[in-house]
């Protein structure tokens, strides 16, 4: 391949303005990722004024930085709070959580602070090389690919965490059902709307995590603030120990690898991502046991992975013009606004906005880790805050945070009564993980579902007549059904096999 | 009018723009209702934009309000409050106060399509709203993948079954195909993504055999040569793609479009609103308003609001006529 765009495109990012706007938007990215519920799409759409008077490059640097580092700094709440801010950080904050009880909060986000600085990085030098050819895979993805992919998911959430696979089966349940509240997407009927709009097209995914993790945490814990607080030991270093770099680094790899495959699909890809990465862990590790009581690789795999997603979620837009989320949709306009198209046409008509772009990733990620590092000592104090202390100040934000979604104030009310929910599922037992992971598959599920029954003419067995989608119910049947039975027969024939030496 | 100084709003207006707010509040005590028209605006402008950030109806209010806060002398601000088609943000503008500092964008579909779709005894009408000023008519294009075998609309609806995609229930899209497959007796499944971007992404991966959307959605891959545009929804021909027959042309009469117009609450005095009506007119005139319009696909639509209100009450009671004619049912509602 022809490199002067490339290198071109690195004469670009070193512009001074263009460094410092890459820095500006990696630091308020870092600092809205971390304030819970307030996310990158809401961000960039209050921002965007400010972009009208800047040039193209800068502009898209600075607001594709925002993005990035607010996968960054969402992992330090999850870690921390155990309040993920975004749907790919879930998983992070179910082993990251129970590292900062046993005090290692530092090491675990030195960690996730080091596979986020991997994943994006290799995400991006697998882009750079490949991003036009890879293209094609998002489009490869039908109705019937994503089918697949959502079921598989949900059963994956059922590998989550540590407690009974029951309770989690039942908390995945009700978030599903959760998820069909608003208007039929293929008939336009409302569900379970009340007779009112607000909730005509469903309810956010931050609205339902900032109300189970967020509002339901702090209200638990209200209960229990006259015992005494466990004390925190000690918050760690940010470096991670040998032992725990040892056991990251192919974690690390690996989930890098499975973010930027999935990321490329628009719709869900960081997500599954970052459950795929997780289950990835479970499945090899010598002891899954470990996982959801503070495993480290459950922290590093799912970081690589949705940091090499928010990374590869950009060939869509920048290749296809198909912006693959929500804050992607906004990057969309920043661009129309500056009068280029993201499309088929923008590597050819616009090679420096691209290769721009692209390479202010590299800078912006090492900047990132460069700023995590002496930061996550900073934050990590926050865990030395008196609850009475804390818990209102992240009631606030979170409210905050939820407002800024649609500037609504009924969503603040929907959250209170989902903490109250929240607050029941803890005080029951059931995790609030599965519950919002199935919530954000389901609608994904059902959509895809129900739309290719439709092109498919009510045939379900065209699911395995496409390749692409006979191949992923394979994997589905190796997961759910096949590697389980393998399973359950291996534990009974090594119970035959000790029982004659038994007396 | 509203005499009171101290409304709610102005309060929560005036911890945006405090200083600002406060001198419009001292206004109001000083020189009486009146006084306080004469000089509107006085303060800083809310502009709903009843949609998601990132879409055609919040680029096209961020390039009008961009360009009308010179002519009017003070600062837009907008804000994103989506949900239902527009209905969220626009029921929330008709409750507020009506003294012109409280905008909205509002969209033809919410009038003239979400009817035959929802059925809520509390929609919002167009009475509802005095029409400022009227911006953009977009046409539907209908397009199939550059491999697709159909080459002309003949071809299309003589096939024997066809999938078509559209960007959700009750958008112009939709109906648009609905009619065209109703009228020709085409056995054609309607499939609704949620949103144009997935639908369009799904006829590039060949899922679907043909969608109907909007030029800003399909005029770059139809430039690039991966989509083939076979007609337009419009009354005439499409100034961006003059090679594509109307469908009209073909001898379906099927005439659907999107238009986006600026609205403020109908109770709002004419003063104010004159005001509004003439920076609005003004900033239609910018040239980087101008070149915004050229660079997403969006031809003009500029009538004053007699006008307006009379296209938008045939274009619905059209749009009901030709989906009883053709014995539609549009989602569940209707």
């Amino acid at each position: 391949m022809d490199l002067s765009p490339v290198l071109t495109g690195f004469s670009v990012v070193f512009e001074p303005q263009n460094l410092l706007f890459c820095l500006l938007g990696v630091t308020i990215g870092m600092l809205i990722g971390v304030l819970p519920g307030l996310g990158p799409a809401a961000t960039i759409a209050i921002l965007l004024p400010i972009t009208y008077n800047l040039e193209p490059v800068a502009a898209v640097i600075m607001l594709a930085g925002i993005f990035y580092g607010a996968q960054y700094g969402g992992t330090i709440t999850s870690v921390l709070l155990k309040l993920p801010g975004e749907a790919s950080t879930v998983v992070t904050a179910i082993d990251g959580h129970q590292l900062a009880k046993r005090g290692e909060a530092g090491s675990a986000l030195g960690v996730a602070a080091i596979a986020s600085f991997i994943g994006g990085t290799a995400s991006i030098i697998l882009l750079s090389l490949v991003a036009p050819a890879l293209a094609g895979v998002a489009l490869a993805f039908g109705p019937a690919e994503y089918t697949v992919l959502a079921l598989i998911g949900i059963f994956l959430v059922g590998t989550l965490g540590s407690g009974s696979l029951i309770k989690s089966a039942a908390a995945a349940g009700a978030g599903l059902l959760l998820a069909t509240v608003g208007l039929d997407p293929l008939l336009g009927t409302p569900r379970f709307t009340f007779g009112t709009d607000q909730l005509a097209d469903g309810i956010d995914f931050v609205i339902v995590a900032m109300g189970l993790f967020g509002v339901g945490e702090i209200l638990y814990n209200l209960e229990h603030r006259d015992r005494p607080q466990a004390a925190v030991p000690a918050f760690g270093r940010a470096i991670p120990s040998r032992v725990q770099w040892l056991r990251s680094r192919l974690a690390i790899l690996r989930g890098s690898v499975v973010g930027f495959v999935l990321g490329i699909l628009p719709g869900g890809g960081a997500t599954m991502s970052s459950l795929v990465a997780y289950a990835v862990e479970k499945r090899s590790a010598k002891d899954p046991s470990r996982f959801g009581k503070g495993a480290i690789e459950g922290v590093a795999g799912p970081e690589a992975a949705n940091n090499a997603a928010a990374t590869s979620s950009f060939i869509p837009l920048l290749t296809l013009g198909i912006p693959a989320n929500a804050t992607m949709a906004v990057l969309f306009g920043a661009l129309m606004l500056q009068g280029i198209t993201p499309g088929p046409a923008l590597m050819t008509e616009h090679p420096d906005v691209f290769w721009g772009v692209v390479n202010s990733m590299y800078l912006g990620n090492l900047l990132l880790l460069a700023l995590s590092i002496p930061l996550i000592g900073v934050f990590v104090r926050m865990l030395k805050i008196r609850p009475g202390i804390l818990a209102p100040i992240t009631i606030v934000i979170t409210m905050l945070g939820v407002y800024s979604i649609r500037n609504n104030a009924f969503d603040m009310v929907l959250a209170v009564a989902l903490g109250l929910v929240g607050y029941a599922m803890r005080k029951l037992g059931f995790e609030p993980g599965p519950f919002v992971l199935a919530f954000v598959l389901g609608s994904l599920l059902e959509g895809s579902f129900r739309r290719s029954m439709r092109i498919f003419g009510g045939d379900v067995t065209e699911f395995v007549q496409r390749p692409l989608s006979a191949t992923l119910v394979g994997v589905l049947v190796l997961t759910v059904v096949i590697i389980p039975v393998l399973r359950v027969v291996r534990a009974r024939q090594v119970v035959r096999a000790a029982e004659p030496a038994e007396p | 009018m509203n005499p009171r100084p101290f409304t709610r709003r102005g309060l929560l207006a005036g911890a945006a723009a405090a200083p600002v707010a406060a001198l419009a509040a001292c206004n109001g005590v000083q020189g009486g209702a009146d006084a306080a028209e004469d000089d509107f605006p006085t303060r800083a402008i809310d502009f709903t934009v009843p949609f998601d950030a990132g879409g055609s109806s919040d680029l096209l209010s961020r390039a009008v309000c961009l360009a009308a806060e010179e002519p009017l002398g003070q600062s837009i601000a907008l804000a994103n409050k989506p949900g239902a088609n527009g209905a969220v943000g626009l029921k929330e503008l008709v409750s507020g106060d009506a003294d012109g500092y409280t905008l909205a964008l509002a969209v033809k579909s919410l009038f003239a399509i979400t009817p035959l779709v929802v059925d809520d005894p509390d929609a919002v009408a167009i009475d509802d709203f005095r029409i400022i000023a009227t911006l953009t008519n977009e046409a539907y294009v209908l397009v199939v993948h550059a491999d697709s075998p159909y080459q002309s609309l003949e071809d299309l609806v003589a096939a024997p079954s066809l999938n078509y995609g559209t960007a959700g229930v009750g958008t112009g899209g939709q109906l648009s195909l609905a009619l065209l497959f109703g009228l020709a007796g085409t056995e054609a499944t309607d499939v609704p993504f949620d949103g144009g971007a997935p639908a369009v992404t799904a006829l590039l991966g060949q899922e679907i055999d043909v969608v109907s959307g909007s030029l800003a959605e399909t005029m770059p891959q139809i430039e690039a040569g991966a989509l083939r545009p076979l007609t337009v929804f419009s009354e005439e021909r499409n100034v961006f793609l003059q090679d594509a027959p109307t469908a009209t042309e073909a001898g379906y009469p099927v005439v659907v479009d999107q238009r986006r117009m600026v609205v403020a609450p109908s109770e709002v005095s004419d003063t104010v609103a004159g005001a509004l009506v003439l920076a609005f007119e003004e900033a239609r005139q910018d040239p980087d308003y101008q070149a915004f319009l050229q660079d997403n696909y969006m031809d003009v639509w500029e009538v004053d609001d007699v006008e307006a209100r009379a296209h938008l009450s045939e274009a619905a009671e059209l749009y009901a006529q030709n989906v009883a004619d053709v014995g539609l049912a549009l989602g569940d509602g209707s």
